[in-house]
């Protein structure tokens, strides 16, 4: 009785993992292939931008809210990006910085019309969405934009093996893995999430913590806009459109509730943001085509979400208030 | 406190505040965005001498149409405090298959393998194709599955409880996903003339596309301002628990709710398809759908749910074409389109947020209840 | 020496409604104050005037004699005033450790990280001050209702509090929680602290406290140490004065058939074994306390809530659980204890809210379309009725209306539907006198035309002056019943504080009564 309680609640606790290894064992014996250790490099070389991305996403989503400009934030990088290198050609080191200072200041943006001018998130980064990507495209007339080898280069920069842009996702991902279990901001940032009344009422600071989430994941969007440039060493005009809902899939396959005060980044958003590429190889070493590939990616993220929900029912079944608590001992005896 | 209190009105500042009162008036008022349109667009008019052509203004309303018969839908949605975003897939799914099964004839290189190869398409062309009542049919079968997607969505939020926004969010990527599938994203052309003729105008810029969204719009108002499911979507929308202990079949209404939602956006992808002559797996798209929420968030509805009127979608959806439209005409980059739109959807939102705080200083007289227990 | 605390002639009132007068009162350091009186004594007033959330019209408060007047909760928090409140102010996805340090944690030397090995140290410690045996690196959202209140006294602890007032703690705890907790006050007292301790439960006060303050009508009717106070002259301190004529007058008269029928109807945690029977003209009173199961038996009755076993019958048919709209055809009613949150749509208008449960009576024949002039006359049949003040039915939003007149709207959409079984839960409570008075008649009124009436108060004076019969929850069970003619408080209150008594006694065989 006890002992499968305790699996079902494994079970309902660790739903990203169990996803996961469930995927991984199909894959693996479907396609051998795909366990080599080249097809996991390259799994996460994949998943380098998407699991920066996702990470920002899920500072935002915990605190309750959502973001929908990190697609036009990492376009509008890439542009200030190639003026700073094509145009005023700085060196990179000078560029990079540069060019996270746009996400710095969209995030900043989208940090005031939340907080400060109350609009509603997801209003509010609709309107950041269409104003960044206009004012990219304006400044590139719509062309697409190349950067110099002295940027792409980087991407084959490797130590012990990985490569450059996967090292910078593993180091944002301990970061704030670090940043949300450690410190007194993050988890701050799960109380506002949690109950925000009782948070004001507790003396925190709900704005600046809130504010701090759309800042942080404007410049986590903008580092992504960075690690792209360096692997694509090209964007199109339509860079990464839409992008922002894979990195909310993402988080939410790594647990992340849109309600807020859930989700954390080791190991959930970066399971998360490493199974839909890994999905993407694993169709493909099965054989499966790239159409069929992307329905029964979404598939899975669904079935992930649905498990979700009946999670949340069983818990909300657990919290109900119980008034003879005595009788409820009583009778299970 | 974030809202100051009313300050009682001095004499002194009594013309003051009679302006005031006078801009509160306009901003508070449901014309707002119909009069913010005419204005613009009489400005426009006054540089750009040409907007106001017989042949722009046709375009302006050939682009109103498929919006509106969208956004109506999303409309609803809305004012149940859900949101719909699979609008755009159902769009695409629905120009595919609705075009498919009718097209004339058909490239065999780029079909032949594809999944609908065989199925809706032969060497013939459509299974539909040629058949006196092939179009209806067709216009049938894509109306239906536009409905099966938003029953989906329906059930998944009402039944199962999920959120709105990520079950509709993840429609979007599957159906969008299954739309490109269908056809390995090719396009499909030759499409007759019965199924174009829709968007064709026929009696000044009256065309089937206007009567069709004119009618889905007037039956839309009619629900939400005179039929009891109109009541009970306001009521679900603001409260509910109430709604529920009041006997109001919450999960029916939500249900409805996204199935109408599915049934318009095939609507509007009938017409987009038809304007635009062709079968497009990516028809709709993410700018669609931004301009489907983008219009009705202009339009006043509150993203909080139990807000807005049909009347509001249609000047949303028309400020926004206006909007789009002098912008092309005026010569300007079309990307600066993109910046006034999110700078107007922002203001929009801005004013929601000045309305309400206007209405909550007005309406909130503190009164405290005594007594109201331990 | 000055007192601990001292209280000296608060006045409070809202809208003309004196909630507290001249309320002068001096409380000694490093004792237990039991304060008592019924709903709309003036208890949360007064504590809300203590804890800053209300200011006073006059009268001044000291603490050692130094002039206290806080501005706001954290003020109070700053002079070592705490509150423990029934609903408590925990982040449930948090541990306990955490929910400790939310407002600063201790870090590293020099790094920003969180020192936890130190922030565990002391949250084994805290915890360890109140004998609760968890590791502190449990999740708050997995412990028991008398566990996180435990954690809320830690919380007030580490904020060095000299003051802590309890706001019915026991109410959601099992006894063997509630002697817990005793024994952690009695330990916070040797400390030196100062306890305020709010209850209804005259057995928890009378077994803690070592002096008693009873208020009623926002007055102090007597204090003194607790030696002098029995349970009796508690009760009849509470009590006072005859106010059988705030209600309207009820003759007697024979009640008819039985219209609700509920037979032993059980929900594990909830209600147990459940018997009652509601006849037709009959109002029927069910006084509990807070906790008692008596919200929770009406909202089971009405199929919001689950119910195990039982059979629950309207007149001749037998309803099925959790079937709302089976209820309100079959002729039930239901008004809500949560008017705004379950009772009204508060952004509609009147008129929408009027007939909201019966608009499918207002249909045309064709098209789910409804009839705007019928709506607009039936309700304003029933504005007028119920003597409902609103600038327009058609356009005032609800919210806008007095408690008092969002209650009738509430009743009103009930009537429209013409009920013959009208459930009403803490049907008065934010009402004011004159409108109670109202409500009352206007409940009567139906009883007299055939409809049986069940209504919840947790106002004994209330029930008795309303109600044909009176039957009594405790801890989920019915307690007693009690007919018109044998209406003593003294007895009531004894019914529904039997469990407690019996509880506090009771050595783990486990039967209840």
């Amino acid at each position: 009785m006890i002992t499968r309680n305790k699996v079902y609640n494994f079970a309902l606790n660790q739903t990203t993992l169990l996803l996961f290894a469930a995927l991984f064992v199909i894959f693996g014996s479907l396609a051998p292939r795909f366990l080599s250790p080249s097809s996991f490099q390259g799994i996460l070389y994949a998943s380098s931008t998407l699991g920066i991305m996702a990470v920002g996403i899920t500072l935002v989503l915990l605190t309750g809210g959502i973001d929908l400009s990190l697609g036009s934030n990492m376009y509008l990088t890439g542009v200030f990006g190639h003026l700073l290198l094509n145009v005023v050609e700085v060196p990179v080191w000078i560029a990079i910085p540069g060019a996270l200072m746009v996400g710095l200041a969209y995030g900043a943006l989208n940090a005031v019309l939340v907080t400060r001018l109350k609009i509603v998130p997801f209003v509010a980064t609709l309107g950041t969405l269409l104003m960044g990507r206009g004012l990219g495209l304006v400044i590139t007339r719509s062309i697409s934009i190349d950067f110099p080898d002295s940027l792409t280069g980087l991407r084959n920069v490797a130590f012990l093996g990985i490569r450059l842009p996967v090292m910078v996702m593993l180091a944002v991902m301990l970061l704030f893995h670090f940043v949300l279990t450690r410190t007194q901001f993050g988890r701050q940032m799960y109380a506002v999430g949690n109950n925000g009344e009782a948070a004001a009422k507790a003396g925190l600071r709900t704005t600046r913590i809130v504010a701090g989430a759309y800042v942080l994941c404007g410049l986590l969007a903008s580092l992504a806009g960075v690690v792209a440039m360096t692997r694509l060493g090209r964007f199109n005009p339509n860079f990464a459109a839409g992008d922002e809902l894979f990195a909310i899939a993402a988080a939410v396959l790594g647990g992340a509730s849109l309600f807020g005060g859930i989700g954390v980044i080791l190991p959930g958003t970066l399971l998360g943001a490493l199974m839909i590429p890994m999905v993407r190889s694993g169709l493909v070493f099965v054989g499966v085509d790239i159409y069929r590939e992307r329905m029964v990616m979404f598939a899975i993220v669904f079935l992930a979400v649905f498990i979700d929900s009946i999670r949340k029912e069983q818990m909300e079944k657990r919290e109900r208030r119980t008034i003879m608590k005595v009788d409820v001992e009583g009778e299970s005896r | 406190m974030v809202f100051k209190r009313n300050q009682p009105d001095t004499l002194a500042s009594g013309k003051l505040s009679l302006i005031r009162h006078a801009t509160q008036h306009v901003l508070v008022s449901e014309y707002f965005v119909l009069i913010l349109t005419i204005v613009y667009f009489l400005i426009v008019w006054a540089f750009v001498p040409w907007i106001g052509n017989r042949s722009n203004l046709m375009n302006i309303l050939a682009r109103v149409w498929p919006l509106l018969a969208a956004a109506v839908g999303q409309t609803f949605v809305l004012i149940v405090a859900g949101i719909d975003l699979s609008q755009v897939a159902v769009m695409a799914v629905t120009s595919v298959v609705g075009t498919s099964l009718i097209t004339e004839s058909v490239n065999p290189i780029l079909f032949e393998g594809n999944p609908i190869w065989g199925v809706l398409i032969t060497e013939q062309g459509g299974i539909l194709a040629g058949h006196p009542a092939g179009v209806p049919i067709a216009i049938i079968v894509v109306l239906l599955i536009g409905m099966a997607i938003g029953l989906i969505n329906g059930t998944a939020i009402a039944v199962f409880r999920m959120p709105a926004f990520v079950v509709t969010l993840v429609s979007m990527m599957f159906f969008g996903a299954f739309a490109i599938f269908l056809t390995y994203s090719e396009n499909i052309m030759n499409i007759p003339a019965g199924y174009t003729g829709i968007a064709m105008e026929r009696l000044g810029p009256i065309s089937a596309s206007l009567l069709i969204s004119v009618l889905l719009a007037v039956v839309a108002y009619m629900i939400l301002g005179r039929s009891i499911l109109g009541r009970w979507m306001y009521a679900v929308g603001l409260n509910p628990r109430t709604a529920r202990v009041s006997g109001v079949p919450t999960r029916g209404v939500l249900i409805f709710v996204y199935t109408f939602s599915g049934f318009c956006a095939a609507v509007a992808g009938i017409l987009m398809t038809a304007r635009l002559q062709v079968g497009r797996p990516v028809a709709g798209g993410l700018d669609t759908m931004l301009q489907i929420i983008g219009a009705n968030v202009i339009g006043g509805m509150s993203l909080m749910g139990g807000k807005g009127k049909v009347q509001w979608t249609v000047f949303g959806v028309v400020f926004f074409v206006v909007l789009q439209n002098s912008v092309d005409q005026m010569n300007l980059d079309t990307f600066v389109v993109r910046i006034v739109l999110g700078f107007a959807i922002l203001m929009a939102a801005l004013l929601d947020v000045a309305r309400n705080r206007m209405a909550g200083s007005l309406a909130q007289t503190p009164s405290p209840t005594v007594g109201a227990g331990t | 020496m000055s007192p601990f605390l001292r209280f000296s002639t608060i006045n409070k009132s809202f809208g003309g409604i004196h909630a507290l007068r001249d309320v002068s009162l001096e409380i000694e350091g490093g004792v237990i104050v039991g304060l008592v009186g019924e709903n709309g004594a003036g208890k949360s007033t007064l504590m809300n005037v203590l804890g800053g959330v209300l200011e006073p019209d006059s009268g001044e408060i000291h603490i050692e004699g130094t002039s206290y007047a806080p501005q706001s909760p954290r003020d109070a928090t700053r002079w070592g005033v705490a509150f423990i409140h029934q609903e408590l102010n925990l982040f449930t996805n948090l541990t306990v450790a955490e929910n400790l340090f939310i407002d600063g944690f201790p870090t590293l030397p020099g790094l920003p990280f969180v020192d936890r090995r130190r922030v565990r140290r002391e949250t084994e410690d805290a915890l360890h001050s109140v004998q609760l045996e968890i590791a502190p690196g449990t999740r708050v959202e997995t412990l028991s209702p008398g566990q996180r209140q435990l954690i809320e006294i830690v919380k007030a602890l580490r904020r060095d509090a000299r003051l802590i007032v309890f706001d019915e703690p026991t109410t959601s705890l099992t006894s063997k929680e509630t002697e817990k907790l005793f024994g952690i006050i009695r330990g916070l007292k040797a400390a030196g602290k100062t306890i305020i301790f709010i209850s209804h439960i005259l057995n928890d006060v009378e077994e803690l406290a070592d002096f008693i303050v009873v208020l009623r009508d926002g007055q102090v009717q007597g204090h003194g140490p607790i030696g002098e106070f029995p349970i009796n002259r508690m009760i009849s301190l509470m009590v006072g004065r005859d106010i059988r004529n705030l209600y309207p007058e009820r003759s007697a008269h024979d009640p008819g058939p039985v219209l609700l029928s509920v037979e032993k109807v059980s929900q594990p945690g909830i209600v147990r074994d459940i018997d009652l029977v509601v006849r037709s003209g009959e109002i029927v009173g069910v006084f509990g306390l807070m906790g008692s199961g008596r919200t929770e038996l009406a909202r089971i009755i009405f199929g919001l809530d689950p119910q195990r076993s039982g059979q629950i019958r309207l007149k001749d048919r037998t309803l099925s659980p959790g079937q709302i709209r089976e209820r309100i055809e079959a002729g039930m009613a239901f008004v809500t204890e949560e008017r705004r949150e379950e009772g009204l749509v508060m952004d509609l208008s009147v008129q929408s809210n009027l007939v909201l449960v019966t608009l499918r009576s207002f249909l045309t024949r064709f098209g789910g379309l409804t009839k705007p002039g019928l709506i607009a006359m039936e309700s304003e049949k029933i504005v007028e009725q119920l003597r409902i003040k609103t600038a327009g039915a058609g356009t005032t939003p609800v919210k806008s209306l007095s408690g008092g007149n969002q209650q009738k709207t509430v009743i009103g959409k009930w009537l429209l539907s013409r009920p013959d079984i009208l459930i009403l839960d803490e049907p008065t409570r934010g009402v004011d006198v004159g409108a109670k008075y109202e409500v009352h008649a206007i409940v009567q009124k139906l009883a007299e035309n055939g409809a049986g009436v069940l209504m919840i108060s947790s106002e004994l004076d209330e029930l008795i002056g309303t109600a044909d019969r009176i039957v009594v929850m405790s801890r989920g069970e019915l307690t007693g019943e009690f007919p018109r003619d044998s209406y003593e408080k003294e007895l009531i209150l004894a019914a529904a504080f039997r469990q407690s008594v019996v509880m506090s006694e009771e050595t783990g065989a486990g039967g209840a009564v």
